[in-house]
């Protein structure tokens, strides 16, 4: 696997990119590089659908073409395996077998193998839905690996005792990469609020708030407006932070479906953070922080325009 | 009903054609300018694409012009664009402006065809077939007017003598009510543009294609009239896309384009795998096209942030590479400049002339 994001990775990834594609596939292309010179195979997938229903559902052009983009323009590249996720059109088994004939695996093994995999997945989402951040539960998963598929007490607790209630709601490789975010949900806990993940949100919740934005086709999209549009809708929540990458397409719009269809006035605050290559670490507190005390302020003022007993 | 529509090129000469056979009211906005630019990007989200805010710059232009009605096409695509019809009418409505949406695709066409219902007067099917013939002679008439402009541009003695002459041709067909009256004005504006003067002795003009996204390719606005700009160059440009090809695409009713589309996709395939639901394929087969049958360079038009002209834009330097042929991309935002435009244009022209010089020099033998 890939290090973490560092200023090294980054720059390499922008320095081999066209100037003004989106943050993400700048950061993939540091993680290839970094991968590049060290490995022999390079495991690329190339989700086209993710779910299966009745309208067509895409993840988003850039991930769709990424395994092409990476091709067309590294070079000196170890030979790629081209993993492809079309659910609408092909199964996640066949998708798989597929793979395995090109390591020369067939038979039940592949069964085997799949079935374990989902089993980790299961357990993965068990664990994010509690509020593990991806990293942590990648390691409370892995770590058990044989597993009794309770799911590990081991974990930290995450119902601090801040005094606020705010949702992170953005795409998961933007919030849970503490480069890239300057690792927003830990300057919110310092600032004492209890952060609550998009991740945290069941899947049936999120399709329970879709139903009524209808007419979505980006799955990953879908997720952060069924999100956005529980938490804004919840009265624990005291305010919302859309975290976008500059540039994303699809967030673009998503964005302003969320400003303008979902948040209504007794909406708790929602800020939208707009993340980049050059986003200064100073930029993103100043806003987080302002952001929390705007959400105090209000609150200590509510009582006192109440009028007076005297 | 006041029905307005955005721009796209010399498109709105064949849509209000057949909307005002539908028994509308059409309202056309002027043509997009810096300014429609500006208002648009003023209300648009900010790294939305760019014809995202001309889009909305239209529209804004024509509620301001009267209309309650505006239409839009829709769909669930992966590319942002059939979005814009919702997101685009929600802000208006956000910035208290009242209307009527037609989103062609979301709400299906039974519901658009039930919307002309009041307008139409007899048959209801009978009045959608006539107005989509009116539609269809309109767009082949205007086609037929841009292939030839871009023929004899490069060879006109007078600069700009053909570009006038094409508005005046244009807006005969525009104004032309009747079939009969269509293609008599189809007949006079080739006729105008057989008069103008050309020196037919210049030496040949370099040929240049022009791909991207289709919006960049055909807005005349958004891309500075790059095509005007090349011919007065003496270049020959080669939109691989067109306006007509535009409208017929969705509607499958010409078989040459989709016999077309299959083949672009089937060239494309070495390199991008997959569709992303933009013009991603004719930008990729286009230039291995050019390439093929000779041209001397293609530019590639795209405005930023782009989903799909972005991985061609990644993809397109091996192309360049791998079919030894120069292109020229071009990044469009608000932001860009007719001088920057017009000297990257110059210089990659030259280097087109110097190129074809050498090659023809390499082909004389040696005395």
């Amino acid at each position: 696997m890939s290090r973490h994001t560092g200023r090294r990775l980054l720059e390499d990834g922008v320095r081999h990119c066209v100037d003004d594609i989106c943050i993400p596939v700048k950061l993939f292309y540091g993680h290839v590089l970094d991968l590049s010179d060290r490995v022999d195979y390079l495991f690329i997938s190339r989700l086209v659908s993710v779910e299966k229903c009745e309208d067509d559902t895409y993840t988003c052009p850039k991930l769709i073409g990424l395994p092409d983009m990476i091709k067309g323009s590294l070079t000196g590249l170890p030979p790629i395996i081209d993993f492809v996720v079309d659910v609408q059109n092909m199964s996640l088994k066949s998708s798989v077998k597929k793979l395995a004939d090109s390591f020369g695996v067939t038979g039940s093994r592949v069964k085997r193998v799949l079935d374990a995999a989902l089993e980790v997945e299961r357990r993965y989402q068990a664990e994010l839905l509690r509020g593990v951040p991806p990293e942590e539960a990648i390691d409370i998963v892995l770590s058990n690996g044989g597993g009794n598929g309770s799911g590990s007490k081991a974990g930290p607790e995450r119902t601090g005792g801040g005094d606020l209630n705010i949702a992170l709601v953005g795409h998961e490789y933007l919030i849970f990469d503490p480069f890239i975010s300057h690792n927003i949900p830990r300057k919110l806990e310092r600032l004492g609020a209890n952060v609550s993940f998009i991740t945290q949100v069941p899947s049936a919740v999120i399709d329970r708030e879709l139903a009524r934005y209808p007419g979505i086709s980006w799955s990953y999209e879908k997720e952060l407006l069924g999100a956005a549009s529980h938490f804004l809708s919840h009265d624990d929540i005291d305010g919302v932070m859309l975290v976008v990458g500059f540039a994303c397409g699809p967030d673009s719009i998503i964005g302003e479906i969320i400003t303008r269809e979902v948040r209504t006035e007794k909406s708790p605050p929602l800020i939208t953070l707009v993340l980049d290559e050059h986003t200064g670490e100073a930029g993103v507190a100043t806003r987080v922080e302002a952001f929390i005390d705007l959400i105090r302020r209000s609150r200590t003022r509510i009582p006192s325009t109440r009028p007076d007993p005297d | 009903m006041k029905v307005s529509f955005p721009h796209m090129g010399n498109a709105y000469i064949a849509l209000s054609s057949l909307l005002s056979n539908l028994g509308a009211e059409v309202i056309v906005p002027p043509r997009p300018t810096r300014k429609t630019i500006d208002i648009g990007a003023l209300h648009a989200p900010e790294f939305v694409c760019l014809p995202f805010k001309v889009n909305l710059g239209d529209n804004l232009r024509s509620l301001q012009m009267g209309a309650d009605t505006l239409a839009m096409v829709s769909g669930m695509w992966a590319c942002r664009f059939g979005y814009y019809g919702r997101v685009q009418h929600q802000i208006l409505h956000d910035a208290g402006f009242e209307f009527d949406s037609i989103l062609l695709g979301r709400e299906g066409i039974r519901t658009v065809y039930e919307k002309f219902r009041p307008t139409i007067e007899g048959n209801l099917a009978l009045g959608w077939y006539r107005a989509f013939r009116h539609f269809r002679r309109k767009a082949v008439a205007v086609d037929k007017l841009e292939v030839k402009t871009r023929e004899i541009r490069p060879y006109e003695i007078e600069r700009g003598s053909t570009s006038r002459t094409l508005t005046d041709g244009l807006s005969l067909v525009h104004e032309a009510r009747s079939l009969d009256r269509i293609d008599a004005a189809l007949l006079e504006a080739t006729g105008l543009l057989d008069d103008v003067e050309l020196d037919r002795d210049r030496e040949e003009p370099l040929r240049v294609a022009v791909l991207g996204e289709i919006y960049a390719v055909l807005e005349p606005s958004l891309n500075f009239d790059i095509e005007r700009r090349l011919g007065e160059m003496g270049v020959r440009a080669f939109p691989v896309m067109s306006v007509y090809k535009w409208l017929f695409r969705p509607l499958k009713t010409d078989p040459r384009i989709t016999i077309e589309e299959y083949r672009a996709r089937r060239i494309a395939k070495p390199y991008i795998a997959y569709v992303l639901g933009g013009e991603e394929h004719q930008t990729i087969s286009g230039t291995i096209n050019a390439a093929r049958n000779g041209y001397d360079g293609v530019l590639h038009l795209y405005p930023f942030t782009c989903m799909p002209e972005n991985i061609c834009r990644t993809i397109l330097p091996r192309i360049e590479s791998d079919f030894d042929i120069p292109v020229l991309n071009l990044c469009l935002d608000e932001h860009a400049s007719p001088t920057g435009i017009a000297t990257r244009l110059e210089a990659f022209v030259d280097l087109l002339r110097q190129r074809r010089r050498k090659r023809a020099r390499a082909q004389v033998p040696p005395l």
